[in-house]
C-alpha cells in the first residue's frame, strides 16, 4: 500500500515543503561553513574599535564604530548574499540535485521560495550576530566614556539602541531584496560567475538609481527623460535604507520612516521573487 | 490508436520534444511523434544508443521538461502537474545528492518533501535503508560514500514514500558486478511487491535478465517495443542441452535429423555466464557499506 | 508554431521582468517617497565639483553610492595621520575635504578648527625659527592669520548646523585665546547661550568677560536674568539630572550676583531676591 496514496489525490501549494527546502538550504550553508568568516570580520570590528581608541576621538569614537560596523555589514552583507545566494541555488543545478528534488511532488515556486528563505535566512543571522557585536562595542566604550567624559553626555546616552537593532533588521531587509534580485538573475543565468557579476552591477544600480530621479527634470531630450524615469522606476533605491549614519551621531529612525522602509522591501522581495519564480518555472533543468 | 487505461502505470501519446537552439527557431527533435505504454507492474526497459532521446523522455514523464506536443500521462495523470509524481520514485542517471548530509538525513529529506507522515518517517527511512543494505553507513555523509553506496541510497530515496512506479537512469553505470547483481536483485525484489520499474541501461544482458519489455529508441524515434521474450527469442529454432557425445554419436543424430527433413545447425559447448562465473568467485559486500 | 514561440520565451520573460519591475515601482513609489524625504534630509548635498580631483573614481562611487559617513571617517583619520606629522598644507587639505564629504558631524567642524586655530600657528612658528627666533610681531601675525582661516571655516559650518551652541563655542575661544579679542569672545558667548540645548557655561563665560571688560552693570542685569532659569533640583520627570543641577551651577551663579552686587553697591533693599 503506497504510502503517498492514490493519484486522484491533489498537491496543494505547502509552506511546509517551502520550509524543508528554506531549512536544507540553511543547513548547506551553515555545513559548508560559510559563516566561518564571520569570525574574521568579529575579529576586525573589535580590532578596529581598539584602534579608534588610540587617537582619542572623545564621544565621536562611538560615531567611528557605529560607521565603521555598519559599513562592513553592508560591505561583508553585501558580498555574502550575493555570493550564497548565487552558489546556494547553482550546486543544486550544476551538481543537479535539482532533478532529484524537482522529481518529487514538489512546485518549482515551493523549491524557489525555499532557496531564497535559507539564503534570507543566513543573511539574518549574519546580520543579527553583527548587530549584537556592534551592540556590545559601543554599550562597552559608551560606559567608559560616559565615566571618563560625562559633560560629553549631559543628556544620557548618545546611541540609540533600539534603533540601531532596527537598522539591523533594515539592513537585513535589504539583503533579502538583493537576495531576490540574485536569485531572477539565477532563474535565466547559465553560470555562478555571470550571476555573481551581474548581481554586483544590479546592486552598484540600485544604489546610485537616485542620481536618475534627481537627473530626471534635467534632462532635455524626452526618449531620454523618459529612459531616466524608467531606470528611476525599475531598480529599487536602496539609498532609502541608507540610515545608519543616524546612529552614529546620536540620532534615531521614526516607527513611521521604519515601518515605510521595511514594508518597502517587503513588497519588493515578493515582487522579485514572483518572478524569480516565473523565469525559472520553464528553465529546462 | 490505444486509450488511457488505468492499468498503464506511464501512458505516451504522440510525444514530440524539440529544443530551440536560437531565435532562429533552428531545433533540435530530442523526441520523434513517440507513443509507448508501460503497463502497471512490469519492469520495462528503455534502450537506446547516446542521443536516442531516452533521458529526454524520463525528464517529461517527471515533468522536467515540458512536451511540443502529445501528452503523457502517470497513472492517468497529466505528467506536468505535481500530482503525478506522487507515486513515482526517481533514481537519476550519475547520482549526486547534497555531500553535507549523512545517509539518513538525506532520505528523511526527501522523505518529507514526498509528503511520509512524521509518524511513520523515521521508521520508514530505517526500513528503505536496511532494504538497500546501507544501515552501517546511514550515520556518514554522502560526501564520503562510494559510486555503489551513492547508487544505493540513490535508490533509498527514490523508495522511501513507497511509490507505484520507479524510474531509473542507468542505475548500474560506474558500479561493479557485485553491486550491479545486486541492484537487479533490488529490481526483482520490487516486482514482486507488484511495482512498476523503469529502466534505461546500456548493459544489455542486464535488461534481458529483468525486464519484462523493453522499447529501443533512435533518433528520438521508437524503432521497436516488446516483451523480451518475443524480442530476443529465435522462434524457428530450439536449443537441446545434452551431456558431451562421442563423434560417431553425433553423426548418428545428424542423419536422423536429416531423414526428418531437419538440420543441425551447430554444435557447441553451452557457457555460463561470465558475469556469474565472477560473482561465485569473489564476496559480497557486508551491510554498510562495499565488498570486504 | 509553438517551437517558436519557445525560442523567443527568454525574451518575453525579460520585457515582463522589466515591465513588472517598472508597475511595481511606480505603485511603491507613495511608500517609499516619505521615508526617502526623511533620507535625504538627513544628508546635505554632495559638493562633487569641489571634491574632483581630490579622490578616486572609487571613492567618488563609494560618496555617490551612500557611503559618506565611511569614507569621511576615513579621511579623518588620515587628517590625524598628517596633523601628527605637523604636515600643514596636508592637513588643511583633509580638513576641508572630510566636512566636504560629510558636514553633518559637528565633531569634524570642531575639531578642524582647533587644529587650525591653535596647532597650525605652532607649526609655522616652529618651521621659520621657533618661538625665541620669531619676533613676537610676527607671531602675533601667524595667529591672527590661522585664527581667520578658522573663523571662516566655523561660519562655513554654521551652513549646516544653523543653530549649534558648540560652534558659536569655538569661535568665542578663537577670540579669546588666539586674537585676545575678549569683546568679540563675550559676544559669541552671549550667542552660545541663546541657542538651544546651549551649555550652562556659555551664559556664565559670557558674564566673566563682560567683568573683564568693565561692564559691570550689564554682567550683574545678564546674571540675574539667567540665574532664575537655572535647574536647583533633580526632577526626572522634567528630564533633570543631578549632573544637569551640577553643571547648572546655581549657586555659582548666585554668589557672582551678591559679588557683582558688592562691586557696585547694590543696597540690601534693591539686592536680587533668588
Amino acid at each position: 500500500m503506497s504510502i503517498a496514496s492514490s493519484s486522484s489525490r491533489t498537491v496543494p501549494f505547502s509552506l511546509g515543503r517551502l520550509g524543508i527546502v528554506a531549512g536544507n538550504t540553511f543547513l548547506e550553508a551553515v555545513r559548508q561553513k560559510l559563516f566561518n568568516f564571520l569570525l574574521l570580520l568579529a575579529v576586525a570590528l573589535v580590532a578596529s574599535a581598539q584602534l579608534f581608541r588610540e587617537f582619542n576621538f572623545g564621544s565621536s569614537e562611538l560615531k567611528f564604530i557605529s560607521d565603521f560596523g555598519f559599513g562592513a555589514m553592508v560591505f561583508f552583507g553585501s558580498t555574502l548574499t550575493i555570493a550564497a545566494t548565487a552558489q546556494l541555488f547553482f550546486s543544486e543545478i550544476e551538481n543537479r540535485t535539482a532533478l532529484t528534488i524537482l522529481a518529487k511532488p514538489i512546485w518549482r515556486t515551493e523549491f524557489i521560495f525555499g532557496k531564497f528563505l535559507g539564503v534570507f535566512a543566513v543573511v539574518g543571522v549574519f546580520c543579527a550576530l553583527t548587530t549584537v557585536l556592534l551592540l556590545a562595542l559601543l554599550y562597552h566604550r559608551e560606559t567608559a566614556l560616559m565615566t571618563a567624559n560625562p559633560e560629553a553626555f549631559e543628556n544620557g546616552r548618545i546611541i540609540h539602541y533600539g534603533d540601531l537593532v532596527l537598522m539591523g533588521v533594515l539592513q537585513w531587509l535589504k539583503f533579502g531584496v538583493l537576495a531576490a534580485i540574485t536569485l531572477l538573475i539565477a532563474s535565466f543565468s547559465n553560470t555562478n560567475l555571470y550571476t555573481v557579476v551581474m548581481g554586483f552591477f544590479v546592486l552598484v544600480i540600485c544604489h546610485l538609481q537616485y542620481l536618475a530621479r534627481d537627473a530626471y527634470g534635467a534632462v532635455a531630450s524626452l526618449p531620454l527623460r523618459l529612459l531616466v524615469q524608467a531606470l528611476g522606476y525599475v531598480f529599487p533605491n536602496f539609498q532609502v535604507f541608507n540610515l545608519a549614519d543616524q546612529i552614529g551621531i546620536g540620532q534615531g529612525i521614526g516607527a513611521e520612516v521604519f515601518l515605510r522602509v521595511a514594508g518597502y522591501a517587503l513588497i519588493y522581495i515578493a515582487v522579485i521573487g514572483g518572478l524569480a519564480v516565473y523565469s525559472f518555472r520553464n528553465r529546462e533543468i | 490508436m490505444t486509450s488511457p487505461s488505468p492499468a498503464s502505470a506511464i501512458e505516451i501519446t504522440g510525444l514530440t520534444k524539440d529544443f530551440s537552439l536560437n531565435l532562429r527557431g533552428i531545433k533540435l527533435r530530442a523526441v520523434d511523434n513517440l507513443t509507448l505504454r508501460v503497463p502497471e507492474g512490469e519492469v520495462f526497459g528503455l534502450l537506446g544508443p547516446n542521443g536516442s532521446g531516452k533521458s529526454t523522455t524520463i525528464k517529461i514523464i517527471l515533468g522536467l521538461l515540458e512536451p511540443t506536443a502529445g501528452e503523457c500521462k502517470v497513472f492517468g495523470v497529466p505528467s506536468g502537474r505535481v500530482d503525478s509524481r506522487l507515486n513515482v520514485g526517481y533514481l537519476p542517471e550519475a547520482p549526486y545528492f547534497y555531500r553535507y548530509l549523512s545517509g539518513t538525513e538525506l532520505v528523511r529529506f526527501y522523505g518529507r518533501i514526498c509528503g511520509v507522515p512524521r509518524k511513520q518517517l523515521d521508521e520508514r527511512v530505517r526500513e528503505v535503508i536496511d532494504w538497500v543494505g546501507l544501515s552501517g553507513a546511514a550515520h556518514r555523509r554522502v560526501g564520503t560514500y562510494s559510486k555503489g553506496m551513492l547508487q544505493r541510497i540513490g535508490l533509498a530515496q527514490a523508495l522511501v514514500h513507497d511509490p507505484r512506479l520507479i524510474i531509473l537512469d542507468e542505475p548500474t553505470a560506474g558500479v561493479d558486478p557485485v553491486g550491479s547483481a545486486e541492484i537487479s536483485e533490488l529490481i526483482r525484489k520490487l516486482k514482486t511487491q507488484g511495482k512498476t520499474v523503469l529502466i534505461t541501461s546500456h548493459l544489455l544482458a542486464q535488461i534481458e535478465d529483468i525486464c519484462d519489455r523493453v522499447a529501443i529508441l533512435d533518433k528520438g524515434k521508437l524503432i521497436v517495443e516488446g516483451s523480451v521474450d518475443e524480442l530476443v527469442g529465435l522462434h524457428d529454432r530450439q536449443s537441446l542441452i545434452v551431456d558431451s557425445l562421442p563423434a560417431a554419436e553425433l553423426e548418428e543424430l545428424r542423419r536422423w535429423l536429416a531423414s526428418r527433413g531437419h538440420a543441425l545447425n551447430a554444435v557447441e559447448r553451452p557457457r555460463t555466464r561470465l558475469d556469474q562465473l565472477f560473482l561465485s568467485k569473489v564476496s559480497r559486500p557486508q551491510k554498510g557499506g562495499d565488498a570486504q | 508554431m509553438k517551437s517558436n514561440l519557445a525560442a523567443f520565451r527568454p525574451l518575453w520573460t525579460g520585457v515582463l521582468v522589466v515591465a513588472a519591475l517598472a508597475v511595481v515601482g511606480v505603485a511603491v513609489r507613495p511608500v517609499e517617497a516619505p521615508a526617502w524625504r526623511f533620507v535625504r534630509s538627513r544628508q546635505p548635498a554632495l559638493k562633487l565639483d569641489s571634491l574632483q580631483g581630490a579622490l578616486g573614481q572609487g571613492v567618488t562611487v563609494g560618496l555617490l553610492g551612500g557611503f559618506r559617513a565611511i569614507v569621511a571617517d576615513f579621511f579623518w583619520i588620515k587628517t590625524n595621520s598628517v596633523w601628527e606629522d605637523n604636515d600643514l598644507p596636508a592637513t588643511q587639505t583633509f580638513i576641508k575635504l572630510v566636512t566636504a564629504i560629510d558636514p553633518r558631524p559637528l565633531y569634524f567642524w570642531q575639531n578642524g578648527a582647533r587644529m587650525i586655530a591653535y596647532d597650525m600657528p605652532n607649526w609655522r612658528i616652529i618651521a621659520e625659527g621657533g618661538y625665541n627666533a620669531v619676533p613676537a610681531a610676527r607671531q602675533r601675525k601667524i595667529d591672527e592669520e590661522q585664527s581667520a582661516v578658522a573663523l571662516k571655516y566655523l561660519n562655513d559650518a554654521f551652513g549646516y548646523h544653523p543653530n549649534s551652541a558648540l560652534l558659536y563655542v569655538e569661535i568665542a575661544n578663537v577670540y579669546l585665546n588666539r586674537l585676545k579679542d575678549t569683546a568679540s569672545a563675550a559676544e559669541a558667548y552671549r550667542l552660545a547661550s541663546l541657542q538651544p540645548g546651549a551649555p550652562f557655561y556659555a551664559a556664565r563665560i559670557h558674564a566673566e568677560l563682560l567683568r573683564k571688560l568693565g561692564r559691570t552693570m550689564d554682567a550683574y542685569v545678564w546674571l540675574k536674568q539667567l540665574y532664575p532659569t537655572l535647574p536647583k533640583t533633580v526632577d526626572p520627570a522634567k528630564g533633570v539630572s543631578e549632573f544637569t543641577v551640577e553643571s547648572a551651577m546655581a549657586p555659582v551663579v548666585l554668589s557672582r550676583i551678591r559679588e557683582l552686587e558688592g562691586e557696585l553697591n547694590i543696597p540690601d533693599s534693591e539686592a536680587f531676591k533668588p
